[in-house]
């Protein structure tokens, strides 16, 4: 078997910059594509052929399934890889790829498509023998029905509508007695919300983490884990800091976590990187909850504690090359930590931040890994996701990462665009982090009001830029007075600046 | 020098002087005494008592963006008025010391009719010396500095009248 020896990424942004690199360093040929704004994006200057895509609106550049894979047509592509996001988990494209004659980077569209619906998803885990969370998904919705499973399931519930998102049409039940007047109200709202009464019933965790398991698979059956992540930091559903080894896992608890994950993406007949990502609650019992069908955004930290690069893996994996690397070859070495660097406001409600990137300061040293899809001059605008890049850290062990994390945000410029760096920081110096006492609740629990809180500009700040500016103001005449006659050398000095010299 | 910063909506009045080799940065009724380099272009290494604060400037038009511990302030120069000092016209601002220093010589006296570009007044500095020039053709009115005086940054040397 051979690489592809012409690759198209169909993505943007930091993802597009990490692939085109692992597909340079194997020797094959890249192809970015762009849209209007991004046509100075790092990923366009780095990749070996670029490809306009016009209108900057998504669905009619990075979602436009047809333009793209004419574009992979033209240019005589073998593979599209497609990041994460965008078109990375949508089945129809897999299968265009397929039609077409170029080969995706990832599973097989069957497999997208099942792992795609999160209800059929779970049925087959279960079957396969996999914990899953204990719930009712059925299609029976009158009352009593759903207040006999409620009771089946047991205490705390979670009613929740299946067309549900943002909170809307959930309610947590605490006891018998409120079950059947909860269902009644989520459904109401359930209704008025999303035009759809459906609701679904779930055990409800108490201390819930979200911790998931790394996952290659080659075209042949061999299937493997490279251990867990850690994602339990969450705002709003959206993971900001990863980490692993989790605090929380044992040797024994990785072992029985890892199988699961074996045996879910077996069950499945998964190929290529994939992620199963489970619940895990106070009491350590661990449940499936959905399969990432491609590349993680958090994947470097795997990466940073295995030595293992999973972009060249997805791209020999797809171009038929059998997976080498045995689970018992596979170690955890040290702790690693990812931040997630937004472009968006803290103290304007996390608000995406849209603006030009006026400087840029990444900080280095060992074990810092900066994923990144930006560059000075560049504009950040309102038409993709606001992650300007990734911030990766490893260390001997957690509280060295902790601290050397911090010290690189602290040393990590953007100027131009607001960004989460300071409320990143202000986590993972929160005493509760440190003590590695984390839920998916940990940004309400403790940083509900942090959106509000001003600060205004801080001596440090005023001192520094009075500094600079009398550095450099205006210039002014400079002359030795005693020696300014008209042959003096002073006079040939022309304008000097004056102030910091 | 005075400067006023604002940022969301405040208005920060600091001053500042040169002198020997520190800063003297004036806010809040306090004084830092700080000593302070451009180690690259936009970034400062400045010593706060103890401290070092490594700050990053960058200007966007009228704009200013200015990092220092991991924060990214955006900040903007106000007009300076009110109580500290009336803002100078431009022209004005070349009969102001560029540097604290001290009065070499005082090239006018009181009453005098001086032309555009006529020597003032000579000040040195850091081995330098700063020739103040009428900024237009006037009538010297009040000479504030006498020979060896002491001067600072931003003060006015001599007060013209316009001709």
């Amino acid at each position: 078997m051979v690489l592809f020896k012409k690759v198209l990424v169909a993505n943007r942004g930091e993802i597009a910059v990490r692939v085109i690199k692992a597909c340079q360093e194997m020797g094959v040929k890249t192809v970015a594509i762009y849209s209007d704004v991004d046509k100075d994006a790092p990923h366009v200057q780095l990749a070996d052929e670029t490809v306009g895509l016009g209108d900057p609106t998504p669905i009619q550049s990075y979602l436009n399934i047809s333009k793209i894979i004419k574009i992979a047509q033209d240019v005589g592509a073998e593979a599209i890889h497609p990041g994460y996001g965008f078109l990375a988990e949508n089945p129809d494209f897999a299968m265009s790829c397929d039609d077409a004659g170029v080969k995706f980077i990832g599973p097989s569209s069957k497999v997208i498509g099942l792992m795609g619906d999160k209800i059929a998803a779970k049925k087959t885990m279960e079957k396969a023998g996999v914990p899953v969370i204990p719930g009712y998904h059925g299609l029976k919705q009158d009352v009593s029905t759903l207040v006999r499973e409620g009771k089946k399931i047991g205490f705390p519930l979670l009613v929740k509508a299946a067309a549900g998102g943002g909170g809307k049409g959930m309610r947590i039940v605490y006891s018998e007695d409120t079950l059947e007047e909860s269902i009644e109200s989520a459904k109401r709202e359930s209704k008025s919300s999303f035009g759809d009464d459906t609701v679904f019933l779930e055990k409800y965790l108490d201390k819930p983490r979200h911790i998931e398991f790394q996952i290659l698979a080659d075209e042949y059956g061999n299937t493997i884990h490279l251990f867990e992540r850690e994602c339990s930091i969450q705002r709003r559903h959206q993971k900001i800091i990863e980490e692993t080894p989790s605090p929380v896992v044992s040797k024994e608890l990785r072992r029985r976590m890892g199988e699961a994950a074996v045996k879910a993406a077996q069950a499945v007949g998964y190929s290529n990187a994939g992620t199963v990502e489970f619940m895990v609650d106070g009491d350590l019992n661990f449940y499936f909850m959905e399969m990432n069908t491609r590349l993680q955004v958090e994947h470097p930290i795997t990466e940073m504690t295995t030595g293992v690069d999973l972009v060249k893996w997805q791209l020999r994996i797809a171009s038929g090359m059998k997976l080498t690397l045995k689970q018992k070859d596979l170690f955890q070495r040290g702790h690693a930590i990812e931040c997630r660097i937004y472009a968006e406001d803290p103290r304007n409600g996390f608000l995406p931040s849209v603006g030009t990137l006026e400087k840029i300061e990444v900080p280095t040293g060992p074990n810092i890994r900066d994923d990144s899809g930006i560059c000075t001059g560049m504009k950040i605008t309102p038409y993709y996701d606001p992650l300007l890049a990734k911030l990766v850290v490893s260390a001997e062990n957690r509280e060295e990462s902790i601290q050397k994390m911090i010290w690189a945000l602290s040393h990590y410029v953007v100027m131009g665009v607001t960004t989460n760096i300071s409320f990143l920081k202000k986590v993972l110096e929160h005493e509760e982090f440190r003590r590695g006492n984390i839920t998916t609740h940990f940004i309400d629990n403790y940083f509900k009001d942090w959106t509000t809180a001003k600060k205004g500009l801080p001596v440090d700040a005023i001192i520094a830029l009075a500094v600079y500016d009398l550095m450099h103001r205006r210039t002014h005449e400079v002359v030795r007075y005693k020696e300014a006659d008209p042959h003096s050398p002073w006079k040939h000095v022309g304008r000097w600046r004056v102030g910091g010299i | 020098m005075f400067i006023n910063y604002e940022h969301e909506n405040h208005v920060y009045n600091v001053s500042i002087e040169h002198k020997d080799s520190y800063y003297f940065i004036t806010y809040d009724n306090t004084e830092y005494k700080v000593e302070a380099e451009e180690t690259k272009p936009g970034q400062l290494k400045i010593k706060i008592g103890d401290k070092i604060v490594k700050a990053v400037i960058a200007e966007s038009g009228k704009e200013k963006f200015v990092f220092v511990d991991g924060d990214v302030f955006k900040v903007k120069p106000v007009e300076l008025t009110g109580m500290k000092r009336v803002k100078k016209k431009d022209e004005e601002e070349g009969l102001s010391s560029p540097i604290s220093g001290r009065v070499v010589s005082v090239k006018v006296k009181k009453g005098d009719f001086v032309k555009k570009g006529d020597v003032l007044m000579v000040i040195e500095a850091m081995k330098m010396e700063y020739l103040i020039r009428a900024p237009y053709d006037g009538k010297v009115k009040k000479i504030n500095f006498k020979e060896k005086d002491q001067i600072e940054i931003g003060q006015t040397t001599v007060e013209l009248e316009k001709e």
